[in-house]
């Protein structure tokens, strides 16, 4: 019987998967309308200047152009500006400035998507140059060039953050045998989803119905931000998010374009489709990290840390349109203490503009998680070098144990579970730990570099409880809606929505298991606002945590209701009905029994007196807490002495995400999140010149990994379930991404420690450490 | 980015300003020039042709020539926009007379790239900047050592 369910624990194949392989998905740039027009967008050279005159004659003049949109226009119709998730607003086109280069400067609507193309290239836009600032630490110079001058605050300090207790942390830190402090710069990346963004937005004159297709994460908050902004009541607004190619954080902000192209559906009455080319996602989209941070650690000799202190410049870019937790300007930022007990820690944000591009995207992490991570397991490693210890002893000796969950962290957080010494020695035990040091020892002697790192992380996933956590005030509970039809088939409708990661399998699962109706038989959808219920969508790992506990808790109101029509159908008492292999029996009589499909068909056939026909429940799910997935990530790297280059030999993770509900799925998670973690590691990296040129326009420039730089991942698992999640699960979209950087650059760093290396920032391209052999004269010719 | 060099002309410094003092002359030398609006003997408009590795551009400058010294100096600001790139240049020169028929001529040159020609070019853009300048100025050298050596054959 099991078997035929298959509900959790079953590495169900991807029902999503056929249409994929066989290229019929249905992206946003497949949404094919009568009478559509295309849009394109003239966008800055400059990254900071002043907008003397626009002149669209020449581009108006060219056949098939309908319009040109400039900020004016838009200002007539009091949308030149929009309200950011962060509450900071942000231009859609300009009035009279940029502020970062490449930023939409006016658009043009055409009858064909290569006439407005070349149309752009005939929009003759005067600009004045103004100085621009591109490093946030100048931007806090008092005579630094303004970027938001819009501002009341004539300064480029967006806002200050902090967590912890300052006073006792100063006490720690006064009264500590030893300190360890380190500058780290996390670098802008981008998240270079396959899929670019776009839309199609279709406004009905007759009906008044917008509808809007659309490549975003969160389909229902951008119904409600649209409505509060245009004025159009939120039931004659459709946001569709149909297949998605890669969402990553980057499809959550609402960005200029999806705007305008609305605005332009609204004022020709024709279907207007936008969609961004790669040069353009790349350069003008939301970036992430951008983290300027120093930290230091406090301890006593025989290796307990005591104590945290962590100060952050965070570059923001000249708009603060992250999507953080409106209570959390810098996101989850404070679980920077990691998996160790720490008696005090202070953290510090401040949120700065420069002239750049929006930053501050989650990036496949659950809101600055990664630069939290990157910063406590590079300290711990820092802080073993300094005391000559082993960096796997020394977690092991600052561990928090087993048995203090829940724990408090001296950030606040109150950590669910958590088994760390056993992912930490699954982990050197499958490795073969000593064996690498050993030969590590040799091969120093022999003059080879090869170095082992750990990274033993904890994520904090599934935001949130809404006494804590919204966005724009709406609070981040998340949905289900399920209704069993009368043949023993289910629908399944939820808040959150997919852009690859499997949810039309997974959450099918869940119901499979919940109701023991075959998981082939239950449908999931997702993503249009007109059917699903209403949801705060998929980012930070929040699906399992919040829609996959809505989606159980749904299941079991059905199971409550089944139970009495199977008492019905059974003629015995409620009382006496149990629910046992994914039926109803009576108790000590297991011939006694009627699967949920029978019960279903009664429940439309042959419904009791007194009872409502039907089989359906709608579930709010408000988690109590986050979940805190964790893992040990062991990583071997050697070193090229004649180029510089690092070859990571081994990579092992453990990764313990609570129950799991789907195992290939998991696994193919942790696949992908690694080869997104080894990225900004080793490649990638967003840079500026001085006059705030993105030095990294196309993917010549940006690295991404391909299979070629990939190596065989390894993987491997413990299981603490949540205490407090329906299904004990906690989710593992980001924790591969969050936890293998720092276990490369603890690798890369040990392999160079004994040139005297305590850090290196990333990406550790060939360049940095060819520098660095060659300082010490050890470049293999 | 800034760059600088000296070229020593065989040329008179009379007939080598009288050169660089007639737009039409020197625009001969600039590369991928194509045409040009002459608004004042000092303010003119040429459209020059670049390409930056894989991107192609067609640039409006406006150039000004200003602290005129004949024959000693002159400078000179540019600005030029084209399709999502722009180009920003300030650029002045020296010239010496070494004898009655050779002429030292240093100059030095800013230049700031904006848009998509810098930011997809960004790895190729110094060295073209560099490449087109030194040819710009070779061709000067070249263009006034015919010219001045012309009547005497």
């Amino acid at each position: 019987m099991s078997v035929q369910v298959r509900g959790l624990g079953h590495s169900v194949k991807r029902k999503e998967d056929p249409r994929f392989i066989r290229g019929k998905g249905t992206y946003v740039d497949d949404i094919k309308l009568p009478g559509m027009l295309y849009m394109d967008i003239v966008r800055s050279p400059y990254a900071h200047a002043r907008i003397l005159n626009i002149d669209a004659s020449k581009a108006l003049a060219l056949p098939g152009v309908l319009a040109v949109i400039t900020g004016k226009d838009l200002d007539a119709a009091g949308l030149a500006w929009m309200p950011t998730l962060m509450s900071d607003r942000q231009m859609v086109l300009p009035v009279d400035r940029v502020v970062y280069q490449a930023q939409e400067v006016a658009a043009i609507i055409a009858t064909d998507r290569y006439i407005a193309a070349d149309a752009a290239v005939l929009v003759d836009v005067e600009y004045e140059p103004l100085p621009p600032v591109v490093d946030p630490h100048k931007a806090l110079e008092p005579d630094a060039p303004l970027v938001r001058p819009d501002r009341e605050t004539k300064s480029n300090h967006i806002w200050h953050w902090e967590a912890g207790d300052r006073a006792r942390t100063d006490e720690l830190f006064q009264e500590a045998e030893v300190i360890v402090k380190q500058d780290l710069y996390i670098p802008r990346i981008h998240v270079s989803s396959i899929e670019t963004c776009g839309c199609v937005a279709s406004f009905d004159k007759v009906s008044g119905k917008l509808t809007v297709w659309m490549t975003t994460q969160a389909p229902h908050a951008i119904r409600t931000v649209f409505s509060l902004v245009s004025g159009i009541p939120e039931h004659k607004i459709r946001i569709i998010s149909p297949d998605i190619g890669g969402g990553f954080g980057g499809k959550v902000p609402v960005y200029p374009g999806y705007v305008i192209a609305t605005v332009a559906a609204i004022q020709t009455g024709r279907p207007v489709k936008w969609i961004e080319d790669r040069s353009e996602n790349l350069q003008a989209d939301s970036f992430a990290r951008d983290y300027h941070i120093t930290a230091e650690l406090a301890a006593k000799r025989d290796g307990t840390m005591t104590a945290l202190r962590v100060k952050t410049i965070a570059d923001h870019g000249a708009f603060d349109a992250a999507a953080n937790p409106s209570k959390f300007p810098a996101g989850l930022f404070s679980v920077c203490t990691g998996s160790y007990q720490l008696q005090a820690a202070h953290i510090q944000v401040d949120g700065v503009y420069t002239n750049k591009p929006p930053g501050g995207v989650a990036y496949r992490c659950s809101f600055r998680v990664t630069e939290a991570v990157h910063t406590i397991e590079r300290m711990v490693d820092i802080l073993a070098d300094k005391l000559q210890m082993d960096p796997a002893e020394l977690r092991l000796k600052n561990f928090i144990q087993p048995e203090q969950f829940p724990y408090k962290s001296a950030t606040g957080w109150e950590y669910d579970s958590g088994n760390y010494p056993a992912a930490l020695r699954l982990a050197m035990e499958r490795i073969g730990y000593a064996d690498l040091r050993r030969e590590q020892a040799e091969k120093r002697a022999r003059g080879e570099l090869m170095g082992i790192g750990i990274s033993t992380f904890t994520e904090i996933v599934g935001a949130g409880p809404s006494h804590t956590f919204d966005i724009l005030g709406i609070k981040m509970f998340d949905s289900c809606e399920i209704r069993v039809h009368p043949t023993g088939s289910a629908i399944v409708r939820i808040g959150v929505q997919t852009q690859g990661q499997g949810h039309e399998t997974t959450f099918a699962q869940i119901v499979a298991e919940e109701l023991g109706l075959p998981v082939e038989q239950i449908v999931v959808e997702h993503g249009d606002t007109d059917t699903a219920p209403y949801g705060l969508g998929t980012y930070a790992s929040r699906s399992t945590p919040t829609a996959g506990a809505a989606t159980a808790v749904a299941a079991r109101k059905i199971r409550e209701k089944a139970r009495l029509l199977a008492a019905h159908l059974l003629e015995a008492s409620p009382d006496d009905i149990e629910w046992r292999d994914y039926k109803f029996q009576v108790k000590g009589t297991p011939s006694r029994s009627k699967t949920m499909a029978e019960v279903a068909f009664a429940a439309y056939t042959n419904h009791p007196l007194g009872m409502e026909a039907g089989l359906e429940a709608v579930c709010y799910y408000d988690p109590p807490n986050l979940t805190f997935p964790f893992g040990a990530y062991i990583c071997v790297v050697d070193i090229d002495r004649g180029t510089g280059e690092v070859k990571i030999r081994r990579f092992l993770a453990v990764d313990d995400c609570g129950n799991i509900i789907n195992p290939m799925i998991v696994e193919g998670q942790i696949h992908g999140g690694l080869t997104m973690g080894m990225a900004p590691a080793l490649m990638e990296a967003i840079t500026y010149d001085e006059n705030g040129n993105i030095q990294q326009g196309t993917f010549m420039d940006y690295l991404l990994p391909t299979a070629m730089e990939t190596p065989a991942w390894e993987t491997a698992k413990t299981c603490t379930p949540s205490p407090h999640h329906p299904l004990g699960a906690k989710g593992v979209g980001e924790s591969a991404t969050v936890g293998a950087p720092p276990a490369i650059v603890n690798a890369v760093v040990d392999a160079l420690s004994h040139l005297g290396v305590t850090h290196l920032d990333i990406p550790i391209t060939p360049w940095k450490v060819y520098q660095i052999l060659e300082q010490h004269g050890l470049v293999e010719v | 980015m800034h760059f600088e060099g000296q070229q020593t002309i065989k040329a008179p410094i009379e007939t080598i300003w009288e050169f660089l003092m007639d737009p039409y002359r020197v625009a001969e030398c600039a590369p991928g020039f194509q045409s040009m609006e002459v608004l004042s003997s000092e303010h003119f408009k040429p459209r020059v042709g670049v390409a930056v590795g894989p991107v192609k551009a067609t640039f409006t400058l406006d150039v000004v020539l200003n602290d005129l010294r004949p024959p000693h100096h002159a400078a000179m600001i540019g600005h030029g926009v084209a399709a999502g790139s722009a180009v920003d240049m300030s650029s002045s020169m020296d010239l010496k007379a070494e004898t009655e028929t050779i002429t030292a001529m240093t100059w030095s040159m800013n230049v700031d790239v904006s848009g998509k020609i810098a930011s997809v070019g960004a790895r190729l853009l110094e060295g073209t900047a560099r490449k087109l300048t030194e040819k710009f100025f070779d061709c000067l050298r070249q263009k006034l050592e015919v010219r001045s050596t012309a009547p005497a054959t």
